[in-house]
């Protein structure tokens, strides 16, 4: 084929733009480390890039979600645990009042402590959090689970005015846990105890009489209720933590795997790039030479 | 003494030869030159006996070039542009929807991220709603301004084209102009190489802008005619193109021809003209409507979930979204006044409830349908829809490269005949100068014959 001297010259110019290119684009994917710089250098691979992302967004918010309620549940357990401890010690309080040698001054005595008890649980039902809301009344958060109706009978002036709806917390792709708790059956034992206490509170109260003997014998075995729904929350909170953690750990390994699928398909191979980037600086500088020996050549020069 | 005649018609001819020489070395770097060379005859002998002949005469002054390898250059020329002008297009769309942060993705991401959030908490913590509402204002501002990109891509292809309007007139008139010059050059007798130099370099850049026919007619006029058979130029008679329609108005394309008025579909005219209008008709526009659908029904369906449930004051939800079609920089928007209290994520009324909450939630994985999608989860549309962007702009950049391949290929061929080649130049200088040189000793002989014919007479 004939060669005009101008398709050479162009011929120079469309290697050194194309060697220059490859460069650049070499260069910037070095750079950001990055092996897809926009989604048409691999559209397939970048939805799939995408997708991982999202699923990872998903996964990041799940263990979020896990973390917060292991805390929550961290928290309400040592509530119960509390509540525990105090029933214990007011049930041994009560086993000492039924035994029948005791004097009335000494029954009398008795008042102040399980007063105080009373209390104590009736202030730890209606704890709230740092936002004002209570955490023992099921959903119905802006209500105080036990309320106190000083104008009501003996014996029903406490009453549980929350509910015992669930509040579900997603933990996983349509696994939910529930987050709350409520105290429903407490005010039993409240309204038991404020008995025994108007009981005991008689001067010369006489610990044989049936009457009062039927009115501690009941708390006792309101104790054992309420001792026995305390710690079977604890418990349950305990086992729910558990499996949080298992799922954790579950989420924590599909997470690692999208990870490296991730780097897989999106992260540059440096090696080939490197090497790829070495062949291509080689073939400008190559073009440069041969340019510098060719445009030399002319037959004018020599005429 | 037909010899000092047929030198001197050898010298005159090695003349001219040299001065196409020169005009060909002059022009080696001139755009569109098509080198020239005089053809040489000999000339014939008179009718009597023992006549060798007359001496040599330039017949002509040669073109070389090759109408055929012009034609492909010039349709290659079409559909460089074809591809060429929509390229920085979608490379911004890419970047701007591809990018991993600012993506619609992410913004639905974050704002589902930050529903979660509240149900992990507590469904009535203030600064969890809060992000809600700030996570549904980021997603709102990056709906605007991908709708802000198309606006701004759309005004501006809208200009491109009529400044591309503009030059092809200025084109085509140039063609008709030239056409009507040559036709006066041949019948004069005039050489027209360097006219006909012009009108290929206008031709050339008219068929960038838009696919061309071109027919020579016998008397050295080129008449042009689009690709979809309305003619442009016939003979010295340009027609005009006019592009009408503003902001917001589909762009309409007219060709003005000898007092009659032709529509033009923009996207069957190739060139760079074929290619933008190809580029809004079938990716700008329906990428376009279909961000615009994902944002619309994702508000559609939070807005109707909220309805169904209770803010904390135990009131019926209102709705979080304001979303107006074709808004533009406004398409979506927070709802003014929307407190972090009017979030309804109670199903029920109880200010602990999350049943509305997990209804919301769920959202992310429900179907929408999104124009050229189809049915697609509200979580995956975007992600698709940047696939397709990335497919349609890795599709452009093939055609682009292989297109460009032809190109070269098609000036390499149109050069290798028409092209300069200054050692050609440097061989044909020689060779005329001695030819030149030769009959000048022709001459010289000659003359010492007939001083020689004169001594004896003398």
């Amino acid at each position: 084929m004939r060669i005009a001297t101008s398709q050479y010259q162009s011929t120079m110019n469309l290697s050194l733009q194309l060697n220059q290119e490859r460069i650049t684009y070499l260069t910037q994917q070095m750079a950001s480390g990055k092996r897809i710089l926009l989604p048409s250098d691999d559209p397939v691979d970048n939805v799939r890039l995408s997708r991982l992302q999202r699923e990872e967004s998903a996964l990041t918010q799940y263990r979020e979600n896990i973390a917060a309620v292991k805390i929550r549940m961290t928290k309400t357990e040592g509530y119960l645990s509390n509540m525990a401890n105090d029933i214990t010690s007011g049930r041994d309080l009560l086993v000492w009042a039924s035994d029948g040698g005791n004097p009335p001054s000494d029954l009398a005595a008795m008042v102040s402590p399980l007063t105080a008890l009373r209390d104590s649980l009736f202030y730890n039902s209606n704890t709230i959090d740092q936002e004002g809301r209570y955490i023992f009344s099921g959903t119905a958060t802006a209500t105080a689970p036990i309320s106190f109706n000083p104008l009501a009978a003996l014996g029903s002036r406490y009453s549980f005015a929350g509910n015992t709806a669930t509040q579900l917390v997603v933990v996983g792709n349509g696994i939910t846990q529930v987050s709350n708790e409520n105290l429903s059956g407490l005010e039993q034992l409240l309204n038991q105890l404020d008995q025994t206490i108007a009981t005991l509170s008689v001067p010369g109260v006489d610990p044989n009489n049936p009457a009062v003997r039927a009115v501690l014998g009941a708390n006792l075995d309101g104790f054992d209720d309420a001792l026995d729904l305390v710690s079977g929350k604890v418990a349950v909170l305990g086992g729910s933590q558990n499996i949080l953690s298992t799922m954790d750990a579950n989420h924590a390994n599909v997470s690692l795997s999208n990870q490296m699928a991730i780097n897989d398909i999106g992260q540059v191979d440096m090696g080939s790039a490197a090497t790829e980037l070495n062949g291509y600086t080689t073939a400008l500088q190559a073009t440069y030479k041969s340019y510098s020996r060719i445009s030399g050549l002319s037959l004018f020069a020599t005429m | 003494m037909s010899m000092i005649n047929n030198a001197l018609s050898g010298a005159l001819a090695a003349q001219m030869a040299l001065s196409a020489s020169s005009q060909n070395i002059a022009n080696m770097q001139t755009k569109g030159y098509t080198r020239q060379g005089a053809v040489l005859t000999a000339v014939g002998p008179d009718p009597r006996e023992n006549s060798v002949g007359n001496g040599v005469r330039v017949s002509s002054l040669q073109r070389f070039s090759d109408g055929y390898k012009s034609q492909h250059m010039w349709r290659a020329a079409s559909d460089v542009g074809q591809y060429s002008q929509t390229q920085p297009y979608l490379t911004q769309l890419e970047r701007v929807m591809g990018d991993t942060e600012a993506s619609v993705s992410s913004g639905i991401d974050k704002f589902f991220e930050a529903l979660n959030a509240v149900a992990g908490v507590d469904p009535t913590s203030t600064p969890l709603r809060q992000q809600v509402l700030t996570t549904a204002g980021l997603l709102a501002q990056r709906f605007n301004s991908l709708s802000n990109v198309f606006s701004a891509q759309l005004q501006s292809l809208r200009q491109q084209r009529s400044a591309i309007v503009d030059s092809a007139n200025a084109a085509i008139a140039d063609i008709a102009a030239l056409n009507q010059e040559i036709t006066y050059a041949n019948s004069v007798g005039i050489g027209t190489s360097a006219l006909v130099d012009a009108r290929d370099l206008a031709i050339d850049t008219l068929a960038s802008q838009m696919g061309l026919e071109v027919s020579d007619q016998p008397d050295g006029v080129r008449n042009v005619s689009l690709r979809t058979g309305q003619a442009l130029v016939i003979g010295g008679v340009g027609g005009k193109l006019t592009a009408s329609g503003g902001v917001g108005v589909a762009q309409v394309f007219n060709l003005d021809f000898a007092g009659t008025t032709y529509g033009l579909d923009a996207t069957l005219l190739g060139g760079q003209l074929g290619g933008l209008a190809t580029y809004e008709s079938s990716t700008l526009l329906p990428l376009q409507q279909g961000v615009e659908d994902i944002a619309g029904q994702l508000a559609s369906k939070v807005n109707t979930q909220l309805a169904a449930g209770f803010t904390m004051a135990g009131n019926p939800g209102t709705p979080l979204f304001v979303f107006t079609a074709g808004g533009g920089a406004n398409m979506l928007q927070v709802a003014p006044g929307f407190q972090t209290a009017d979030l309804a994520f109670s199903s029920n009324g109880t200010p602990g409830d999350t049943g509305n909450l997990q209804s919301l939630v769920l959202i992310k994985g429900q179907a929408i349908n999104v124009t050229t999608l189809g049915t697609v989860l509200i979580g995956d549309a975007d992600t698709q829809l940047v696939g397709k962007l990335g497919v349609d702009s890795q599709q452009n950049k093939a055609a682009l490269s292989t297109n460009e391949t032809v190109r070269n290929h098609a000036v390499e061929d149109w050069q290798a005949t028409s092209g300069v080649n200054q050692d050609e130049e440097a061989v044909n200088l020689v060779e005329f100068q001695n030819m030149y040189q030769a009959n000048m000793k022709v001459m010289s002989v000659a003359n010492a014959i007939f001083d020689a014919t004169m001594a004896m007479m003398g």
